[in-house]
């Protein structure tokens, strides 16, 4: 089943443009969300929950329309903009105590097992947690109230390699189940390839590609060649092409492949995908 | 509305507001401008809006499964409990204040703590309201601005109000005074202070929330 969709989002911003923002995300998988800084995924998230306004576009969660059904669809959603940042003199245990009072469905033993699971002290303020903890605890906020749908906007930006693996096998099993998904923004590729089954590529405000991560990855490969070969031909092909001193690398379609001869070809990572097409 | 009114309370309340609502005690002063000691309160409505500011309110309310109007609806209703609450602080220190005090003319540097004042004092909050809510959710981020404007606006009103008191015969004796018999005069003026108070208040809250309805967060 679709837990969310979104379709046609556009907002137009002076230094940025949404532009026919559209992907599907179905329920029971890990969808990451990359672009570089400023590529507009925070726009879109935020347009999503409706933060800012879309000029125009569709959301969807569970099938309901989010702009005439924001209360119910807001239920089903855990969003964590950040790391936690807000109130940090307040306990845990106050910001839960407020956070409770929203939703009808807060299970609080799901939310004390939760505190000894991720090992956060309820009597902590939440300037006194490092970062991957803030991260956890907006997560066991979230899921607390039985939240389907957790869209996260760049939770492991900051972690360092432990926590921010820590977190990516606590995002796995939390799909284990197949009744949450969760949508993430980043811009570390290898986050994505530990634990993203689907990925959703934009550029300046625009998607490029929404597909698995595997068909996305499958759809390019890295070739390399000398200067020779670096023909007038074969350039146009080429995607992000690097110059040096013996030849030249490159992205290239693998359904472009068959076209051309002599290349060292290379299977592509996320990564390498990235840093070519924003060379364009 | 009742927890988003709890997180007002627990979460975005300043400890300054508490200090500042009590300080109606400031009408025991023998002779003061009673004025100030609500214009105090403008500022603790300020600090609010200031800290809620600091500690990321906007996020974290964003985050949770409320229309925006009712953000701004939890707070207006915040700021109007904290002003009135103030005021009814206030009344049994000006009844003190009255029987203490050793000047047989009264207060000698402004109006009494009256009837008559404490209707002024609501105008002067409908003023604050009016110019600072609307103002602030023009961008959910300035607070300065507003309260720069508001600030202007209610010290150009407390300043009209008390010349006109002291300078105009007949408000001089009618108002400026702590004299039963005069209660009949200034009864209107608390009734009308009370009827302004809460309709600037609800056109303050469709403003400030038609406002913030705009404002991209």
């Amino acid at each position: 089943m679709e837990i969310l969709s979104v379709q046609n989002l556009n907002k137009h911003y002076p230094k940025l443009d949404l532009k026919n923002v559209s992907f599907n995300l179905e329920q029971g998988y890990i969808m990451g969300f990359i672009g570089r800084n400023g590529a507009g995924k925070t726009t879109t998230i935020k347009s999503i929950m409706r933060l800012v306004h879309p000029d125009s576009g569709m959301v969807t969660v569970l099938g309901k329309d989010f702009a005439a059904e924001e209360f119910s669809c807001k239920q089903q959603i855990g969003l964590v903009l950040g790391q936690v940042s807000y109130y940090p003199t307040k306990k845990i245990s106050v910001i839960a105590d407020v956070t409770r009072r929203f939703y009808p469905e807060w299970d609080t033993n799901a939310f004390v097992s939760y505190l000894k699971r991720f090992d956060l002290d309820p009597d902590k303020t939440v300037k006194e947690l490092s970062d991957g903890m803030r991260v956890k605890f907006a997560l066991a906020l979230a899921l607390s109230h039985n939240a389907r749908l957790l869209i996260l906007d760049e939770p492991t930006s900051g972690l360092d390699p432990v926590s921010r693996d820590d977190l990516l096998e606590l995002f796995q099993e939390l799909i284990e189940n197949s009744e949450r998904s969760i949508l993430f923004s980043t811009q570390i590729t290898s986050d994505l390839e530990k634990c993203a089954d689907f990925i959703t590529y934009i550029k300046k405000g625009e998607i490029i590609a929404s597909t698995s991560k595997d068909d996305l990855v499958n759809s390019y490969k890295i070739v390399k060649g000398t200067r020779v070969q670096l023909t007038e031909t074969l350039l146009p092909r080429l995607i992000g092409c690097k110059k040096n001193d013996f030849g030249f690398t490159a992205l290239m379609r693998t359904d472009d492949l068959p076209t051309v001869d002599g290349l060292e070809v290379a299977p592509a990572d996320l990564e390498s995908i990235m840093i070519h097409i924003e060379k364009e | 509305m009742k927890a988003l009114l709890f997180k007002e309370i627990k979460l975005a309340m300043h400890p300054t507001t508490y200090l500042f609502m009590v300080i109606g005690a400031m009408l025991m002063i023998p002779s003061y401008p009673y004025y100030v000691a609500f214009v105090y309160t403008c500022l603790g409505i300020f600090f609010i809006f200031l800290s809620a500011r600091e500690n990321k309110d906007i996020f974290f309310t964003a985050s949770l499964p409320v229309r925006k109007s009712d953000v701004v609806k939890s707070r207006i209703i915040t700021v109007a409990i904290v002003e009135l609450l103030q005021l009814a602080i206030g009344i049994p220190f000006a009844i003190i204040g009255i029987r203490i005090n050793p000047n047989a003319a009264g207060n000698m540097v402004g109006i009494e703590a009256n009837m008559a004042f404490f209707g002024l004092v609501l105008i002067m909050y409908a003023l604050f309201n009016a110019i600072f809510l609307p103002l602030f959710y023009k961008t959910a981020v300035n607070v300065g601005i507003p309260l720069v404007f508001a600030g202007i606006a209610v010290t150009m009103y407390v300043v009209a109000v008390e010349l006109a008191v002291q300078m105009i015969p007949f408000f001089k004796t009618h108002l400026d005074t702590t004299a039963p018999a005069m209660a009949k005069y200034q009864f209107p003026i608390l009734i009308a202070g009370m009827l302004i108070f809460a309709l600037a208040l609800w056109l303050t809250f469709r403003k400030s929330a038609a406002n913030f309805e705009k404002v991209d967060l």
